[in-house]
């Protein structure tokens, strides 16, 4: 589908927007708009494997600076034209891919590494910028960004914050939304504006947090001040088996009352017989969990005998720390292709939070839901990032073979309904839509069963900030 | 477009694969989404697929410097330079080449070279004339040097002179083939100028490659079109470093501070990292950038920089910026074609040098 323009209209936009951002940097080649219509969401690419063009985008305009952003942003509110934005295309819920057509605004120009500030320890950078140049300038002078999640060399720092992303340390040092200062934000309107200069404050709400996590809908977020942290004297990395994952539930809770592992990750049975056994080589019966705990050695020492006599107390099998290594060694060669799930697999991941008291509850029932409502399809989970208060489910499900319709609508209907049967389990069982992955045109649909009466806080923004509707139409349900 | 089963099944591979997105130094030159390997894979598999043609992905399919960082990059294996070149081999074979790589085509066809040059500077000619006598080494040039960058090959004659090596040099060298297989990969037109190539090579006992492209091309690519070369051939970086342990160069070392660029040729393909910094660390005192040996990244060439000017430029400017960033105020390198391409971008105070620059200073 692309937006209604007569070809004389479209010219006289296309002439505008290439004064804004330059000729160069303003495209309506196939190869372009092809590879903007593509994300890492699975329906895109099944229909794309299929031999089918996804929607594509009219133009496709990449500004240097949040300056030119206004000029888009200005000329598309004008003739109310839909734009979407788009980081590198690594999201997994479709909310890059510009399915209303017209703009498509890609950031990754601003990509500038602006100050790296070692004093009051963060990175400024324009959000086009991939994470790990980000992590390579931290390296540079001895620090590091500590948010390395799966899609650390293929994400942009805006791609994160805009689906509050999250990293493999997240236990100790949080997710995304924990990592920024200060961000600057283009409106629907054009204006540019600045964030609070401290993210933590009593004026008022927090303005990062409105969009941060706001998909392209409310504004463009162009530059952030992203916290850096201290290389650890000492990472270490102790593996374990379980053989009843409500022990590893009760193991964890009381850890973390009282220190903070780094990683945290507990596989399901299945998902230790299956990746777990494939790329770490542990081939046990049992759930495999990997803690690591770091920072200042003396600290570090005292963390790991809490530890060992924590899971001890938990019938944990301690497995040394060479599966711990080997899996953080790994820790991105799990989503390389050949050894995560691909086409002509069908697959998604239907990640949920929820506090400690449901977050098992919600796993049986997802399980128990998928499994028997669709049994073709397997169902296999981790727990990777850990609260005080909480866990979240890395909960995917899998179809294989003559099981995957070839027909792409068909396909399309199956994914759609194995999604909402597991995320709806979810939301029933008191868990929340998503963690970390984000909402997009994937899940739209369930945020107001989420959110009920409490949508109209997101629909208030949005009318407030973007009246014409322009911003990344058809995503996050409002 | 005809394909073979292996190239289809990485375009497959790498089209939903964004790992090595950050390694591509042309993507991180334009921002550009396009510019790669899971765009160009993704693009090229719809070609695959009937569901685009062949000639709208051709520009971006020239955007791949073949340099291989994400090939280096992958765990699993996948090569999308492989890919890359078949589908430019294909083009060719369709007619589908764009206007700008047809005009280069048809240049190496006719002269030799990409560029349409057949008239040597002055310097060099007289240099030639100089080592027309037959030895047994063979300093052999390549087309960049010989025809866009007289002056450096002039420093690598030089530096041989120092050292008291006897040495020839051609008028007519033939072209080792790089150029023609950047452009449209494994072509008979190919193969035949690389088999020409070495039969003129076979005619000495060492040959001493002066140019990353051509030294890759021969030692490695030759061995892939079944060309068979007698003579030793060696990287001009490694016989300099030879030429230091023989103590026939005499070192002086200076206080400058430089970082080293290694050519991806030489890094990466041919394996060869050490030497241009045992030559280098006699000279000057040698620190290294973040990416170095085999994670190097491309800094430009010549032969791109004719028909993506903006973009090659940006490319040399991001790895000086890569140097700046730990407080380095020059860089070596090795290859005479990212030489040309750092020294166009770098600005005041900031230096480019050769191995024969800090040689003979």
């Amino acid at each position: 589908m692309q937006y209604q323009m007569n070809k004389f209209l479209f010219s006289m936009i296309l002439t505008e927007l290439e004064d804004a951002v330059g000729k160069e940097n303003c495209s309506t080649r196939a190869i372009d708009k092809v590879s903007h219509s593509v994300d890492y969401f699975w329906l895109s690419r099944m229909w794309a494997d299929r031999g089918e063009r996804m929607p594509e985008a009219d133009i496709v305009v990449c500004p240097e600076n949040a300056t030119e952003v206004s000029k888009v942003l200005k000329i598309a509110n004008y003739y109310k034209i839909p734009v979407t934005t788009w980081g590198a295309g690594g999201g997994t819920q479709g909310g890059a891919i510009p399915v209303a057509g017209g703009i498509l605004l890609d950031t990754k120009r601003m990509n500038k590494i602006y100050e790296v500030n070692t004093d009051a320890m963060y990175i400024e950078c324009g959000t086009g910028a991939i994470y790990k140049h980000i992590e390579w300038a931290a390296n540079e002078v001895g620090k590091a960004t500590m948010h390395y999640p799966s899609s650390l060399t293929c994400s942009t720092v805006g791609g994160f914050l805009a689906h509050r992303g999250i990293g493999v340390v997240s236990t100790k040092y949080g997710k995304i939304d924990d990592m920024v200062l200060q961000m600057e934000v283009v409106l629907p309107n054009g204006d540019i504006i600045n964030t609070a200069s401290a993210p933590k404050h009593a004026a008022g709400p927090d303005l990062n947090q409105i969009f941060i996590g706001s998909e392209g809908t409310l504004g463009v977020i162009t530059k952030a001040q992203i916290r850096i942290f201290d290389q650890p004297e000492a990472r270490r990395f102790r593996g374990f088996l379980f053989q009843d994952m409500h022990g590893a539930f009760l193991a964890s809770r009381e850890l973390l009352q009282k220190f903070k592992p780094s990683v945290m990750r507990l596989y399901d049975e299945a998902e230790t017989s299956s990746l777990i056994k494939k790329i770490v080589g542990v081939e046990r019966k049992g759930a495999f969990m990997n803690i690591a705990y770091e920072g200042v050695k003396e600290l570090v020492d005292v963390e790991e005998k809490i530890l060992l006599d924590t899971f001890k107390k938990y019938g944990a099998e301690d497995l040394g720390s060479e599966y711990g290594e080997k899996w953080w060694k790994e820790k991105i060669t799990f989503f390389y292709p050949g050894h995560m799930m691909d086409i002509p697999q069908m697959f998604g991941t239907m990640d949920t939070i929820a506090p400690y008291g449901k977050i098992e509850e919600i796993y049986w029932a997802m399980k128990n839901a998928i499994e028997s409502n669709f049994p073709q399809a397997k169902f296999i989970a981790h727990f990777s990032h850990w609260y005080e208060w909480g866990s979240m489910i890395y909960d995917r499900f899998i179809v294989e073979g003559k099981d995957v319709p070839t027909d792409p609508v068909e396909a399309l209907r199956l994914h759609q309904q194995i999604w909402t049967c597991g995320v709806r389990t979810a939301l029933e069982h008191g868990g929340v839509v998503n963690d970390h992955h984000g909402v997009g045109i994937k899940l739209g649909r369930l945020m107001k069963e989420q959110y009920g009466p409490a949508m109209q806080v997101f629909e208030g923004l949005k009318k407030t900030l973007d009246p014409n509707g322009i911003m990344n139409p058809f995503k996050l349900g409002i | 477009m005809i394909m073979s089963e292996k190239s289809k099944q990485h375009i497959d591979s790498c089209r939903f694969c964004w790992m090595c997105h950050h390694i591509c130094p042309i993507g991180n030159a334009t921002g550009q989404e396009r510019s790669t390997p899971r765009a160009r894979a993704l693009g090229l598999s719809l070609v695959n697929r009937e569901a685009i043609d062949l000639s709208e992905v051709m520009d971006n399919v020239y955007e791949c410097a073949t340099c291989g960082a994400c090939v280096h990059e992958c765990v699993t294996g996948w090569d999308p330079v492989m890919f890359a070149k078949e589908a430019r081999l294909q083009a060719a074979l369709e007619d589908k080449l764009p206007p700008y790589i047809n005009t280069m085509v048809e240049n190496c066809l006719t002269f030799g070279n990409a560029y349409g040059k057949n008239a040597l500077c002055q310097s060099l000619s007289a240099a030639i004339n100089a080592h027309s006598a037959q030895t047994d080494t063979l300093l052999f040039l390549g087309v960049d040097a010989r025809y866009m960058m007289c002056a450096e090959a002039c420093k690598a004659v030089a530096v041989l002179d120092k050292a008291g090596v006897a040495f020839t040099l051609l008028e007519n060298e033939a072209p080792s083939g790089a150029q023609l297989e950047f452009l449209i990969g494994k072509a008979d037109e190919t193969a035949e100028m690389m088999a020409a190539c070495a039969k003129v090579l076979n005619g000495y006992k060492t040959v001493v490659v002066y140019d990353p492209e051509d030294a890759k091309t021969i030692k490695q690519l030759y061995k892939e079109y079944g060309i068979e070369v007698k003579a030793t051939v060696v990287t001009y970086t490694a016989f300099l470093a030879s030429l230091l342990k023989e103590n026939k160069l005499k070192a002086q070392k200076s206080d400058t501070r430089v970082v080293y660029q290694d050519p991806y040729q030489l890094a990466r393909d041919l394996e060869e990292t050490e030497e241009a910094r045992e030559v280098i660390g006699a000279f000057a005192e040698l620190s290294e950038m973040h990416l170095n040996r085999k994670e190097t990244v491309f800094a430009g060439n010549i032969l791109m920089a004719q028909y993506m000017p903006k973009v090659i430029e940006e490319v040399a400017k991001r790895r000086i910026f890569n140097a700046k960033s730990i407080g380095a105020t020059a860089i070596v390198t090795a290859s005479v074609s990212e030489y040309a391409a750092l020294k166009a971008a770098a600005e005041e105070g900031f230096a480019i040098y050769s191995l024969e620059d800090l040689i003979l200073q």
